[in-house]
């Protein structure tokens, strides 16, 4: 029955563990779907390369596939992490531009549980009525839009409609403060700057709301899911009948037990925002690792092969510790699981 | 006794349910009193309506698909039927409190036992001292005039407020912290017999056994101090040996708190035991309600009387068993007049005629001054039966 | 023919078409939106199958093709939406409408294609995991394998794996085709699993295997019968997902190119969205982009209300815990065990029985 700090940590080291094959097999499979599933990359990778890059990377390329992989492989783990053609290193793009994805991807998040989740009580509630009918047509709709669509029509209307900024982080290119964290509302805290912590949330409203948007069909459906499990059960009566006000029942004592199973889908969750980054970022003009993903991939016609590796497996193990973060929570909420 | 205001007067109350395929009746004009400080017994077959007519109540059904067709149910001069939803959680609680039959489903799986006793103790300290509104202000003594009571009773009895301190003392229990609950939490713990109640307060319902949880669950109720308690079948998923000892300790506790219950069961013993008036239900009708011991002596009815006729009473081999011929009917299909003239020994042609008639008041055997009724045509001739 | 103990083939099936449409008029009955996205996909089938067999019925102009050259005089350039063009003319004179009738297969195929195809492969990859996964056993390391393979898979966000599928194969239908099936099939690998661990220690199987059946047949009747609950959910919901991940992977260049002999929506908002003044010809963007808003919310719609239907089922499958595969703790607590049911449950119950 230990469910003291100590424990959690075993528990959360045992888990940790069973990610690591994992995190082997995110770089063994990304290896294999750029070095060996590729089909003539050398032009595709280097559209307006000149003869002698080519011809280096025909080189590269036609290495003994464990040459190549131990190339890769080290490559990786010294931090080499290669540069883009015009020579841009990758790693230390990548170390700045992960923090604002991750202020994306939070905000995202915190609007989806804020918003999503009691949606999903209000549809469990109304459950067959017009209640239940109107989130319906709220969440599916936002899964059915391509996110390209939802950012455009954001950017493009709403937010002029909204006065609300629609591209980068802050208003202006330079800002006067140092950028510790790259995370910009973090960082206008961190200086004390209120003017910019404000400009920084209203640039990120926008972006994170479309995202939310999108992807808060898997929560809202959960939660409502679980809770209309939850709702018949005698501890949901017993509440209402020690006296507790409607509210309380509902999102103290039935939510509590229902958000355990909607925890799990939170690693579904995150890999839909991190896929959601890529364009959202492009279209909003987020300096995240979803716009560096978006051009490294080929988006606008400047492929990066090195760039290309890096955020796949960044994105990778971004989906890894969220999953891990999900079951970890899973394991806290509910007082049934063992942590030892 | 009889002279004061009953604690609960349910009159002619019917329930609906509606199904995807349409409507059926789950309780139909099902009328009964409790007295103050009586112990009322419910009894039926599986799928009779007693559930429903418990939760029916405090109106804990779900209203879309349960609707409350006609009927009043006044407690303590409140028609409840009448209250609008969001005024309920205010006569629950302090009003009416419930325990329920499954003791896994009915602790709250995620929090410890401390924090569910405190939230009940919690509610009656708001409720009594005004900083939320009840439809009861103040505490509703139980009456404790049959005897003198016994210390571990004594918590029931602690004014909450000295007189004439109520500011002050409502500006301290809104700041009551946790360790401030423990001693009342702990009484409770010991009033329901849980020795060592320190032990459990941190633990999570998953971890303790049915009758304690049961336990716990009377002791939540109980912490309220409600002028009604319903106690829909709490011993009916429990072990036999545990149910023997909830049941003994729900004894002891009635004769300690002199409550009013209203206890639903389908065991008859259980119900003789506890209960001092009986109803009896068929396919969501009463069809029987007098003292307990009347109705066990001389039962008027002949559903009762194949009843009490089939319970095994020694361990002697009457064979073959006596049972009733039949089965309980669909409640979608009901049949025309009286509901059990299909399996009825003393039907007749007026039984599947006309509808069964109200509640008659029959003679009384013993007694006791509670009119003993029966819904049935024939109600004299029961006694003549085998 | 009929054999006193076995009906016949013939009778059987139509017994199984007659409980499966009743199931099917349950799903519709229950929820009205349900029955607009039914009434939404018959309407995109029989489109389909209208334009793949006789297109000229509904299509009036070939793909991407220049209608200007019909007209006095001969140029019918960025038109707004009119009769003769209901979606408009872009500015190469092609006709949008023709050209989105005419990229409904091709989306549409290509949703059902890969939504098949990982049901066939993640089924029958979670079908092994989960039947044998016994430790220490051969089964048991098959299972091993197939699963910690699978959560590489998952552990990348599907469109940054199919991209990069694409950036490495190059672009066109089959690659992306290929790109978005190496994403999709694994998690179907983790829901038929899961439903197969469910199901085989339920009682009734535990009693059929002590009763001698042999394990072929009670993997066809029992896990099966259970199984393909969750996965008809999530096949339909997932022809939407699916439409949506190819168009945005055509958006972002790897796709079809647009104009084409064969056009495609993502790859005619690709095309579009880079066009002069686009905030004044919105036709271009805007009648793609819905017809992929109301292909998508179709199939979501439908399978949102089969799952409403068969919800526990597909709980159970979305529940595991992602590093170690173990199933949720004992699920007493949280469904209801109570020994007599209510009235309205058994009400229920019968009636649905009857019905």
């Amino acid at each position: 029955m230990g469910r003291n700090l100590e424990d959690l940590l075993i528990f959360i080291g045992k888990r940790f563990l069973e990610l690591l094959p994992v995190l082997l097999g995110v770089i063994v499979l990304t290896f294999l779907v750029t070095h060996v599933a590729a089909i003539n990359p050398c032009p595709r990778w280097y559209p307006k390369g000149s003869p002698a890059v080519i011809a280096h990377c025909k080189a590269q390329f036609a290495l003994p596939l464990y040459t190549q992989f131990w190339n890769y492989f080290s490559q990786l783990l010294s931090g080499n992490w290669g540069a883009s053609q015009l020579g841009v290193p990758v790693l230390p793009v990548i170390s700045s531009a992960v923090p604002a994805t991750l202020e994306l991807v939070l905000a995202s998040m915190l609007l989806m549980v804020v918003i999503g989740i009691p949606l999903g009580v209000i549809a469990a509630q109304y459950s067959g009525r017009w209640g239940d009918h109107l989130v319906r047509i709220l969440y599916l709709s936002g899964w059915s839009v391509p996110t390209y669509v939802g950012a455009v029509i954001a950017a493009v209307f709403l937010g002029p409609y909204l006065g609300l900024p629609t591209s980068h982080e802050y208003s202006t290119t330079s800002v006067p403060f140092p950028q510790y964290t790259h995370m910009s509302v973090l960082d206008a805290i961190i200086a004390g700057n209120f003017p910019y912590t404000i400009d920084a949330i209203n640039h990120l409203i926008l972006p994170a709301s479309v995202l939310a948007f999108i992807n808060m069909g898997i929560a809202t459906r959960m939660t409502r899911a679980t809770m209309l499990e939850v709702l018949p059960l005698d501890y949901v009566k017993a509440a209402r009948m020690k006296g507790l006000s409607n509210f309380i029942v509902l999102y103290k004592h039935a939510l509590r037990n229902a958000l355990i199973a909607t925890v799990t889908v939170l690693g579904l969750t995150a890999g839909g925002l991190l896929s959601g980054t890529v364009v959202i970022e492009e279209v909003f003009a987020w300096p995240g690792i979803g716009a560096y993903a978006f051009a490294s991939l080929g988006g606008g016609g400047q492929p990066n092969f090195d760039g290309a590796i890096a955020v796949t497996i960044v994105f990778a193990i971004g989906v890894v510790i969220a999953n891990l973060i999900s079951d970890v929570l899973y394991g806290v909420l509910d007082p049934r699981v063992e942590w030892r | 006794m009889i002279g004061t205001r009953p604690v609960l007067s349910v009159e002619n109350l019917s329930v609906e349910y509606e199904v995807g395929a349409g409507r059926f009746q789950a309780v139909s004009d099902v009328s009964l009193v409790i007295p103050r400080g009586r112990v009322v017994g419910i009894v039926g077959e599986t799928g009779c309506g007693k559930s429903t007519l418990a939760q029916a109540i405090p109106r804990l059904l779900p209203e879309p698909p349960a609707h409350i067709r006609s009927g009043k149910v006044i407690f303590q001069g409140t028609d409840l039927v009448k209250v609008p939803r969001s005024k309920l959680p205010l006569v629950r609680g302090t009003g009416i409190g419930m325990i329920f039959q499954e003791p896994l489903n009915s602790l709250n799986p995620a929090f410890r036992v401390f924090d569910q006793i405190a939230e009940s103790v919690q509610m009656r300290h708001w409720r009594e001292t005004g900083v939320l509104p009840s439809f009861h202000p103040g505490p509703t003594p139980f009456d404790y005039s049959r005897r003198p009571m016994p210390e571990t009773a004594d918590v029931l009895t602690h004014p909450i407020i000295p007189p004439g301190a109520k500011d002050e003392v409502t500006r301290r229990v809104s700041t009551m912290t946790r360790a401030d609950y423990r001693k009342e939490v702990l009484d409770y713990l010991r009033l329901v017999r849980i020795n060592d109640p320190e032990t459990i307060l941190n633990l999570f319902p998953h971890e303790l056994s049915g009758g304690m949880r049961q336990r716990i669950m009377i002791a939540m109720a109980l912490s309220q101090k409600p002028a009604l308690l319903i106690a829909d079948e709490p011993t009916s998923a429990l072990d036999v040996t545990i149910q023997a000892q909830v049941l003994t300790l729900m004894k002891e506790l009635i004769d300690e708190v002199h409550a009013s219950i209203l206890y639903i069961s389908h065991d008859l013993g259980v119900v003789a035991e506890t209960a001092d008036d009986l109803g009896v239900m068929y396919a969501g009708r009463l069809v029987e309600f007098g003292p307990v011991a009347e109705i066990f002596e001389s039962p008027r009815h002949p559903y009762t009387k194949s009843l009490l006729r089939s319970i095994p009473t020694r361990y002697k081999s009457d064979w073959p068993m006596p049972t009733i011929p039949g089965s309980v009917p669909n409640l979608s299909q009901l049949p025309r007049g009286c509901r059990f003239h299909p399996r009825c020994s003393l039907a007749k042609p007026i039984c599947s005629r006309e509808p069964p008639p109200p509640l008659r008041v029959m003679a009384p055997v013993t007694g006791d001054e509670t009119p003993h009724k029966s819904a049935c045509h024939y109600a004299e001739e029961v006694a003549n039966l085998p | 023919m009929a054999s006193p103990q076995r009906p016949s083939v013939v009778r059987r099936f139509l017994q199984l078409a007659w409980r499966n449409s009743v199931a099917l008029t349950r799903v519709l009955r229950a929820n009205p939106l349900s029955f607009v996205g039914f009434v939404l996909v018959a309407i995109t089938l029989i489109l389909t199958v209208i334009v793949v067999v006789h297109p000229s019925l509904v299509v009036p102009y070939g793909a991407s093709q220049n209608t200007g050259v019909y007209q006095e005089p001969p140029t019918i350039l960025h038109w707004p939406p009119s009769i003769a063009h209901p979606f408009g003319t872009d500015q190469g004179g092609r006709d949008i409408y023709s050209d989105v009738m005419l990229a409904l297969p091709l989306d549409l195929g290509i949703g059902i294609g890969i939504a098949g195809t990982s049901v066939l492969i993640g089924g029958f990859l979670g079908l092994v995991a989960g039947f044998w996964d016994k430790p220490g056993t051969a089964g048991g390391a098959t299972s091993t394998v197939i699963m910690r393979t699978t959560d590489v898979f998952l552990a990348f966000p599907s469109l940054i794996l199919a991209l990069a599928i694409v950036a490495s194969i190059g672009r066109g239908v089959w690659a992306a085709f290929l790109a978005i099936q190496t994403t999709w099939w694994p998690f179907y690998v983790r829901l038929v699993r899961g439903e197969v661990l469910a199901v085989k220690h339920l009682p009734y199987v535990t009693a059929a295997r002590a009763a001698g059946v042999g394990e072929g047949r009670i993997l066809t009747r029992h896990v099966l019968r259970n199984v393909m609950d969750p996965i008809i959910v999530y096949f339909t919901l997932d022809i939407g997902t699916v439409l949506v991940t190819f168009s945005t992977i055509s958006f972002v260049g790897a796709g079809i190119p647009f104009p084409g002999p064969v056009p495609e929506w993502g790859s005619m908002m690709s095309f579009y969205q880079g066009a002069y003044l686009l905030s004044q010809y919105w036709w271009y963007i805007t009648f793609p982009a819905l017809a992929i808003f109301m292909t998508a919310l179709a199939y979501s719609l439908l399978g949102d209300g089969l799952r409403d239907v068969l919800d526990p089922r597909t709980r159970r499958a979305l529940t595991q815990s992602v590093t170690t595969h173990e199933p949720p703790p004992e699920e007493p607590p949280l469904q209801a065990a109570t020994t007599e049911t209510s009235e309205e449950e058994e009400a229920v119950e019968e009636t649905e029985m009857r019905s």
